[in-house]
């Protein structure tokens, strides 16, 4: 069921996820638009997520974003320092900017990066663990995994791990997307695009996620376009074939336990061409990070009791296609 | 499983084969009205550099290619066009399955699907000669010359028929494979002639009858009625002529037409995905039908080429593919479901999106009525059969009493 609308404000708006967004020309969404788009979030009952660019908008913008209660997405370098400082999730394209970042206890922050980088860097996620509310990582060439990338991912999780150990046993409650979701959930947490949240984009037609807008427009990965619009604010939505975007009709990702998984339709889409079937990349690393999940669960425990409802089974493979004869 | 009834004869190595379709050819003699080969043209006919290679990347990954045994299959367009390149790509693909101790080595076929015309030529029969115990090949006849020549007409405008080219090469080919049948294909103008056309092959010595009905949305309204009658003369002609006992047509299958359980009867229909065809370029397509010349609307689904190896990711929906997650809720829920087939291609093709998860029904009402001829044609049979039995019972115990009132 549908809950979120989240409104890319302008084409040149950060990317908070797998996909990147290359537009450096600004195009902002019509005021008539983003009202027309507030309106149909109210009447649809939808919570609002807006996705900034990093100059500041007009009091225009800003007096019709206040109409309705929302989250406001920013990128580090916005030059609206009030907007930053009241944003709900910060989001960093590079470690430099994270380092010299004023870290606040209260916020949310997305470090999008290159999986080189974050094997570079994942040390300095230890200064800031104890600090921030919450840190989602999001590597955004997933699909590039080799085995060797496993390897190292690996023993990158293991030792966030034991630093997010150590914090619990101080008393502190670190998040950390790769690590601590995953311990904290009974079922699929995904980013479900398409079924529970969608996007409009500046151009004023709804999209399944912004990867779909953002999307070069003749890029094709092997079945025709990737940038295709699912209805726009005259005419509502159009989506084809929508029960592709459950997890019910997802035969890998429904027998699956790595419910931390982002489950990236776009990712999807492109890796495997069809939206409800992940690549295997995407299924190892996330299973890489389940498995650590349960390290840490169990490491904690340790100290004492720590969810005591929760289990997380031992397994016996990192990708669920390679079982799919057992469900 | 009843004695005095033929059943279809199952593939070589079924389920255990893997199925590699070399596309030597787009081009074709022929212009068939219900070809879904909508892109056929003269230029992409494979290079033997562009096969070696394909052969090449086989053989040196044969950690990925783990099945049994393998049919090496060749189509066009029509294939025996190419009949120098197929008999080149057969000779390498012997020798070099010897050279590397290949698992396949012993355990191979060359498969042919043919419109017949061509196949008792020189080259050709050599071809034969050569390979005669690694081979099948299918020649498509349509039924009668009315029938055949509706749809099976030569490429160009007059559009005349191809009928007298083929049947004249049938006697040849069921000599030399006795056991051979021939596919048969329906479209909506072929209906009235279904039983007449059956009959037709029977009468040319083909015992077998691969029939089945295009899943393209190509149906009237009031066809299925009509395809039903046709299936019931069918069905009468058959049981009362006692062909039952040495043809087999697949219009009728005794275990079609019954629910299916949704966890139980879960498998996938098609075995796109598990098949690989090569075309001309040297890309890998999941089945031949995901290639762009068999594609009316949408873009080839391509899983890799020669050069860079087969795409795993890409191979990944195909098999955890399912028929409930692909399939509406009232075709879940039907209660005649068992053999309802789909081509999944055509359900790529026909679909909404770029998907093989939307399941085409176009051809739902024509299955309904096979079933009620169906169903039909196995009460009517299995009658005859008691009542033979009964017969028989009865003269065997007429026979004794007469034995013994002689002994008395």
């Amino acid at each position: 069921m549908l809950q979120y609308l989240i409104i890319q404000l302008d084409d040149t708006s950060a990317s908070y996820c797998h996909y990147s967004n290359d537009k450096k020309e600004s195009r902002l969404i019509s005021v008539e638009s983003l009202k027309k788009g507030i309106l149909f979030a109210m009447k649809e009952n939808l919570m609002i997520q807006f996705v900034y660019p990093n100059f500041e908008l007009s009091q225009e913008y800003k007096d019709a974003i206040n109409t309705i209660d929302h989250s406001d997405i920013v990128p580090s370098d916005c030059e609206d320092e009030k907007l930053k400082d009241n944003a709900d999730i910060i989001i960093f394209n590079n470690w430099k900017e994270l380092e010299s970042y004023k870290i606040n206890e209260n916020g949310i922050y997305v470090i999008r990066t290159y999986k080189s980088e974050l094997f570079e860097n994942h040390l300095s996620l230890n200064k800031f663990l104890p600090i921030a509310k919450r840190i989602n990582v999001v590597i955004t060439d997933i699909d590039s995994f080799d085995e060797n990338d496993f390897e190292k991912y690996k023993e990158i999780l293991s030792s966030l791990s034991k630093e997010i150990e150590k914090l619990y046993v101080e008393g502190k409650t670190p998040q950390l997307n790769l690590l601590t979701d995953r311990m904290m959930l009974d079922k699929m947490n995904n980013c479900n695009a398409g079924d529970e949240n969608i996007t409009l984009a500046p151009d004023g037609k709804f999209y399944v996620c912004p990867a779909f807008y953002l999307t070069d427009g003749n890029e094709d990965y092997g079945l025709g376009k990737s940038k295709f619009s699912i209805g726009d604010l005259e005419n509502g939505l159009e989506v084809k074939n929508p029960q592709l975007y459950k997890l019910s009709y997802a035969p890998i990702c429904r027998n699956c336990d790595a419910y931390q998984c982002k489950r990236c339709v776009y990712l999807n889409r492109k890796t495997t061409y069809e939206l409800n079937t992940p690549g295997h990349e995407q299924c190892v690393v996330s299973h890489l990070e389940r498995n650590e999940s349960r390290e840490l669960l169990a490491n904690i425990r340790k100290h004492g009791i720590f969810f005591p409802d929760k289990e997380i089974k031992e397994i016996s493979y990192l990708d669920p296609f390679d079982v799919r004869k057992e469900w | 499983m009843n004695m005095n009834i033929k059943n279809s004869n199952s593939s070589w190595q079924s389920g255990m084969a893997k199925n590699i379709t070399f596309i030597v050819t787009k081009d074709c003699q022929l212009a068939c009205k219900y070809c879904y080969l909508v892109g056929k043209n003269e230029k992409e006919r494979m290079s033997w550099e562009v096969a070696k290679q394909a052969i090449d990347y086989i053989l040196d990954n044969e950690q990925d290619f783990r099945e049994e045994s393998v049919v090496w299959d060749f189509i066009g367009g029509e294939p025996f066009l190419e009949i120098d390149l197929i008999d080149k790509i057969c000779d390498y693909l012997k020798s070099e399955m010897f050279r590397r101790d290949h698992h396949w080595f012993n355990s191979y076929r060359f498969s042919f699907s043919t419109n017949g015309i061509n196949y008792d030529t020189e080259k050709v029969q050599n071809f034969i000669k050569k390979n005669r115990d690694h081979l099948s090949i299918g020649i498509t006849i349509d039924g009668t010359e009315v029938k055949h020549d509706i749809n099976r007409v030569y490429k160009g405008n007059d559009e005349r028929g191809s009928y007298k080219d083929v049947v004249r090469n049938i006697p040849l080919w069921l000599q030399q494979f006795p056991n051979a049948g021939t596919k048969v294909t329906i479209a909506s103008p072929d209906i009235p002639y279904i039983k007449e056309s059956v009959l037709h092959l029977y009468s040319l010595g083909i015992k077998e009858v691969n029939i089945n009905c295009v899943f393209e949305d190509v149906w009237e309204d009031g066809d299925d009625k009509k395809f039903e009658d046709q299936l019931m003369q069918l069905a009468d002609a058959i049981i009362d002529g006692d062909y039952f006992r040495d043809h087999a047509c697949s219009f009728f299958m005794e275990h079609i037409g019954k629910p299916m359980d949704p966890k139980r009867d879960n498998q996938n229909w098609c075995g796109a995905g598990r098949m690989l065809s090569i075309d001309a370029a040297g890309n890998f397509y999941p089945c031949t039908r995901f290639a762009q010349y068999s594609l009316r609307d949408k873009k080839a689904w391509m899983i890799g080429n020669i050069n860079k190896g087969i795409d795993k990711n890409k191979l990944r929906p195909f098999f955890t593919l399912d028929r409930c997650t692909q399939s509406k809720q009232e075709c879940i829920d039907c209660e005649v479901a068992s053999g309802c087939a789909w081509c999944q291609g055509e359900n790529y093709d026909a679909a909404e999106s770029s998907t093989v998860y939307q399941r085409a029904t176009a051809i739902c009402k024509m299955h309904k009525a096979r079933v009620r001829a169906n169903n039909y044609y196995w009460n009517k049979l299995y009658r005859k059969l008691e009542l033979e039995g009964i017969a028989k019972e009865e003269a065997e115990k007429q026979m004794k009493q007469s034995s013994n009132n002689i002994n008395c």
